[in-house]
């Protein structure tokens, strides 16, 4: 009997849709908006749009098709059961069902991106209708797990003619499930101690009494995000598109609330966890006509983001009061800190691109873009405070000139105590590129590219006081010049002369050159080679060095010797070197840099040890290396690994020293049939981050910045080694027999992280009278282990005709180890230490559901 | 797991692995198609109804039949077993390929293949038209949507340059009859062969086709000595 009698599959559907297969829904026209609608109960539980189409991928070949490189492409999913009305015809599913949650199912990690809860869902719909006769099409999509996990997408169109699109998507984020405040207001922008915790008046019991007692809350920032697609083809050749979406964030979220160190100074200063509103909007637009001829392609376009916060500072009061370290003296009672929140901000643009066929197959094409971000906000008074802040000498707080350390909250409480009222601020951006293509021999092919970029930061803002003389900016709310007289972060000519202060921002021009060239040679069918030199040029305006070149050789190999094995291996050096480095280049932005200023009795401290190299201005010699197997042992079957290995050597004594990543990838995958898909997945990584640092001997004050001077002596050296291991599995099952579909997944991730360091003496330690002997030392600190798995079980099974039932399961472990939250379970206070946010848990939980699918 | 468990468990995968499609009459997939070797002299024998139509040898001298000979045997054989599905258009191969056997089928698709294929004897085209057709074959019309035919049937014409596998089920163009291929393409543009996987490559190809462009192709291929060129 022949091949050709053995071979008859059944005809399942309607022919003329068997072989229309490119149904114009699925066309995507190019630019959009958040094309991709998905949640993370999709995957799993859309078992009604997923499968294999019986027909295979093409009619042409037999089996699964394969990239260039070997890799099976995923099969094409099955056409789907159309109904005609007359010119139109429609299609799709209706999934809807129960879903219940069990275990630790309140816990963050299980939460992140997603809101599981136990109610009726709708799990997809997902409705097109259509008119062949000419390509108008029309279709819904939208899912429902919760109120704020659901999106709803509508689009419609005629192919080859224009594509409108809509959409609403609400997405949530959980930050933590086990917070306690001891505020009230979370989620607003004034938080307030909460029951009966005195501003500035409470000690650190009362505080993790009230703390204790707090109700475990959840804090998440939910998006919502509405948009506007729009693409109109004006000609074969014309293309217009606009693009509109705006995205609220709606939440809370843990954060800082300084109140000065608690650490050197038991039982005073403040370091508090607050929680900061998530209160914003950004509304990104774009816009553009794009030609595609045969000679030439063009795209001149417009993006534009508009970004807007409902606040621009929050608050927050302090139980704790203050104590001077001055014997008698007094300390000005604050209580209020604030945070300034993100500025509202715009930026705009513009962009062309233009290509043109050329001779020799080749290709040049040219891009020209120029954008702007500016932000002009309103600017937050530098304390929010009443009265006065400071130190009053005598147990003294009133004003004059007996109480130098002592300030008038009125004359820094309003943004008249600005040198401006809004920021002002703005980048201007410049690009140009060009990349040329050519091939002058069928087996050989050269490319080129040279790009220029520039941002330009067109402003600057002087931190001056014009009601008091006074440059620099209040520290830490007023209360590190309320505990240490003088440090309040203000400079004055006349009345702190010697105070080292930040007094002005920091722009960072820079311009960037990049230029490659390379070329690929295929030697023969079996084995293509390649190499491209590429040359970066950074040129940075106020950092350490004027100029870095990088260098790089990258060689390539790909060798198709075996018809059932493509190898790769690539190996690229690089080099990364630049001009003098000038430890110090931020002078301008202190105080030492304005007239009257005058050197404290010993000169002016060191801005930071010479022999800092940091790790983006180093000089730097890089090897990597990647080899990758595809293999084919059938043709339904693809086994593929690699290898790869990154090693950074940094030129710096102190700084990054090395950074080095190594890893490995094995991957399984059979599809035997169109009704049985496996896969298995195992990955390896392991990364090593070696840096060194010098504790200054002088607590800041000393002048020299030599490494083994008497500020940064030797002894006061200390080395780091972070490495980092991660593990990754899965493994994956499919198989229908007849309607019927059982699918299992598993994943497990893995990762260990752990710090080990060594000390040259003591004096490199924050505490060290913590260790025994002057000698050097070393330890590391516990492993920080973050574990998780989780297995899906499912069936479907069919009803009738049109109706399917679908189960499933979905269980997840998690196991987190983390030596920062150490303690967190007895108390979140630890003298002025309040935290709000216990930490990640471990938990195990589980999720059922039970849908059905209605074919439409 | 409980042993016994597992063991059911599997013997019920591998079952249902093992199992193959259940299979209903239908279209022929061309996609895996094993090599033809039949008995040509026995073809040769069972040929004798044949040439009243496809001529001497499989060389149709009526314009309207196609030449069988130096067709693969694999392209061949395919044609016969769709002829018995019984859904072609009308013709009398419907009733003459009805109780052939695969063994029969083999025997014939050998024999022509192994036959010589003989030159047009009637005037070629006007050259304006064969130009056309010589276009259209090599390079298509990409703004009309028609790929080249030499994709698929050979720069040549000769069919497949390399004929392994599925791709001998494809047939070669060069010499074979005008008026055959002109009916040919229409049957395939206005569906009416839909029994096979190579038959729905071809029917989304003909669509493309208006009748100028069909009957330009056809006279080109007719105009080609058989042969290599």
């Amino acid at each position: 009997m022949h091949a050709q009698r053995l071979s008859i599959p059944f005809r399942t559907i309607p022919l003329a849709l068997a072989i229309a297969a490119a149904l114009p829904v699925h066309a995507d026209s190019g630019a959009g908006i958040d094309t991709w609608r998905a949640n993370k109960l999709d995957p799993s539980a859309g078992a009604a749009s997923e499968g294999c189409d019986p027909n295979g991928t093409t009619w042409l070949a037999p089996g699964t098709r394969r990239s260039p490189t070997g890799n099976l492409y995923h099969c094409p999913p099955p056409a789907p059961q159309v109904t005609a009305h007359g010119d139109w015809q429609h299609y799709g599913v209706l999934q809807l069902g129960y879903l219940g949650t069990g275990g630790d199912d309140r816990n963050a990690l299980w939460n992140r991106y997603v809101h599981w809860d136990s109610e009726l869902i709708l799990g997809l719909l997902d409705l097109s209708v259509e008119r062949p006769e000419d390509g108008t099409y029309a279709n819904v999509r939208a899912s429902r797990i919760s109120d704020d996990d659901q999106y709803y997408q509508a689009v419609f169109g005629r192919a080859g003619s224009y594509k409108v699109q809509a959409f609403l998507r609400d997405m949530p984020n959980v930050l933590s499930a086990d917070a306690k405040s001891i505020w009230n207001g979370v989620g607003g922008n004034v938080l307030t101690l909460s029951n009966g915790l005195k501003p500035g008046g409470s000690t650190s019991a009362d505080v993790a009494a009230v703390s204790s007692a707090a109700p475990e809350r959840m804090l998440s920032v939910k998006r919502s995000k509405q948009g506007l697609g729009f693409n109109m083809y004006l000609t074969p050749e014309w293309t217009a598109y606009a693009n509109l979406s705006d995205e609220q964030r709606k939440g809370a979220r843990p954060y800082g609330g300084p109140f000065f160190f608690n650490f050197p100074f038991p039982a005073n200063g403040g370091a508090l966890e607050t929680v900061k509103p998530i209160d914003d909007s950004t509304i990104n637009v774009g816009g553009g006509l794009r030609y595609a001829g045969t000679a030439w392609r063009m795209d001149l376009s417009y993006t534009g983001s508009f970004y807007r916060d409902r606040y621009t500072r929050y608050t927050y009061e302090t139980p704790f009061a203050l104590y001077p370290v001055v014997p008698g003296a007094v300390s000005a009672p604050l209580t209020t800190g604030q945070m300034a929140m993100e500025p509202d901000n715009n930026y705009h643009n513009l962009k062309a691109t233009f290509t043109r066929k050329l001779p020799m197959n080749g290709e040049l094409s040219l891009t020209a873009s120029a954008g702007r971000m500016s932000q002009n906000d309103t600017l937050i008074q530098p304390i929010d405070c009443q009265g006065v802040f400071g130190i009053g000498l005598g147990g003294s707080l009133q004003l004059g000139p007996q109480n130098p350390f002592l300030y008038d909250c009125s004359k820094w409480n309003t943004t008249a105590a600005l040198s401006r009222r809004t920021a002002d601020m703005r980048i201007d951006t410049t690009l140009l590129d060009a990349r040329l293509v050519l091939q002058p021999a069928s087996d050989v092919t050269v490319r080129g590219g040279l790009r220029f970029n520039r941002d330009d930061y067109r402003n600057g803002y002087l931190m001056y006081n014009p009601l008091t003389g006074d440059y620099g900016y209040v520290s830490e709310n007023g209360s590190q010049g309320s505990v240490v007289p003088g440090e309040i972060g203000l400079f004055n000519p006349l009345t702190s002369p010697s105070a080292l202060t930040r007094i002005r921002s920091l722009p960072l021009d820079l311009q960037t050159i990049d230029a490659d060239l390379g070329a690929d040679w295929k030697i023969g069918d079996r084995n293509t080679i390649g190499a491209t030199l590429a040359f970066n040029r950074y040129e940075p305006t106020n950092r350490e060095r004027r100029q870095i070149d990088d260098k790089s050789l990258k060689l390539t190999w790909v060798n198709r010797s075996l018809d059932w094995l493509t190898l790769r291996a690539n190996y690229t050096y690089k080099t990364s070197d630049g001009d003098r480095y000038e430890y110090d280049p931020y002078d301008f932005t202190y105080s030492s840099s304005l007239p009257g200023y005058v050197p404290p009795q010993g000169g002016t401290p060191s801005h930071t040890v010479e022999a800092l190299r940091k790790y983006d201005m180093s000089s730097r010699d890089e090897h990597k290396i990647d080899l990758m197997a595809t293999i084919m042992p059938r043709d339904d079957m693809t086994i593929s690994g690699s290898l790869r290995g990154d090693w950074n050597s940094y030129d710096a004594k102190i700084g990054r020293q090395a950074y080095n990543t190594t890893g490995a990838t094995l991957q399984w995958e059979w599809q035997p049939a169109p009704t049985t898909t496996m896969s298995v997945y195992a990955a390896w990584d392991h990364s090593q981050l070696r840096l060194s640092n010098v504790q200054d001997q002088q607590n800041g004050a000393g002048t020299d910045p030599r490494l083994g001077g008497p500020n940064y002596a030797f002894d006061g050296q200390w080395w780091l080694r972070d490495k980092q291991r991660n593990l990754y599995g899965g493994a994956t099952f499919d198989h229908r027999i007849g309607r019927v579909r059982l699918d299992a997944s598993w994943n497990y991730t893995y990762s260990r992280g752990i710090d080990a360091y060594a000390y040259a003496g003591p004096t490199a330690l924050a505490y060290p009278a913590t260790v025994p002997g002057a000698g050097p030392g070393s330890g590391e600190f516990p492993a920080m282990v973050y574990r998780i798995q989780s297995l899906t079980v499912g069936v479907t099974v069919p009803i009738t005709e049109r109706v399917s039932m679908r189960f499933f399961d979905y269980y997840e472990r998690g196991h987190v180890s983390d030596w920062h939250y150490l303690g967190f379970d007895q108390t979140l206070v630890q003298d002025h230490r309040v935290y709000t946010d216990a930490g990640p848990q471990s938990y195990r939980a589980n999720l059922v559901g039970m849908l059905v699918n209605v074919q439409l | 797991m409980n042993p016994r468990i597992a063991c059911m468990a599997a013997a019920f995968f591998l079952a249902s692995v093992a199992v193959p499609t259940a299979h209903a009459a239908g279209w022929i997939d061309q996609r895996s198609v094993i090599a033809v070797h039949g008995d040509a002299t026995a073809g040769a024998a069972k040929a004798t109804t044949c040439v009243a139509c496809h001529g001497p040898n499989g060389n149709a001298i009526i314009p309207a039949f196609p030449k069988l000979a130096g067709q693969r045997a694999e392209y061949l054989a395919g044609e016969l077993h769709k002829a018995k599905l019984g859904s072609r258009p009308d013709s009398p191969m419907t009733a003459l390929a009805a109780p052939l056997t695969d063994e029969d089928i083999a025997n014939l698709a050998t024999y022509f293949a192994s036959q010589a294929r003989t030159p047009s004897t009637l005037p070629p085209a006007d050259s304006a038209v064969l130009s056309r057709g010589e276009s259209l074959y090599l390079h298509g019309d990409p703004a009309r949507g028609v790929p080249p035919c030499q994709g698929c049937h050979g720069s040549d014409a000769n069919g497949p340059a390399d004929g392994a596998g599925h791709l001998r089920a494809w047939p070669a163009l060069r010499g074979q009859n005008g008026d055959y291929v002109v009916q040919r393409l229409k049957n395939y543009r206005d569906g009416k062969l839909m029994d096979s996987s190579n038959d729905f490559v071809m029917h989304g190809v003909a669509q493309s086709l208006d009748d100028g462009s069909i009957q330009a192709i056809a006279s080109w291929l007719a105009s080609l000595p058989p042969g290599a060129p």
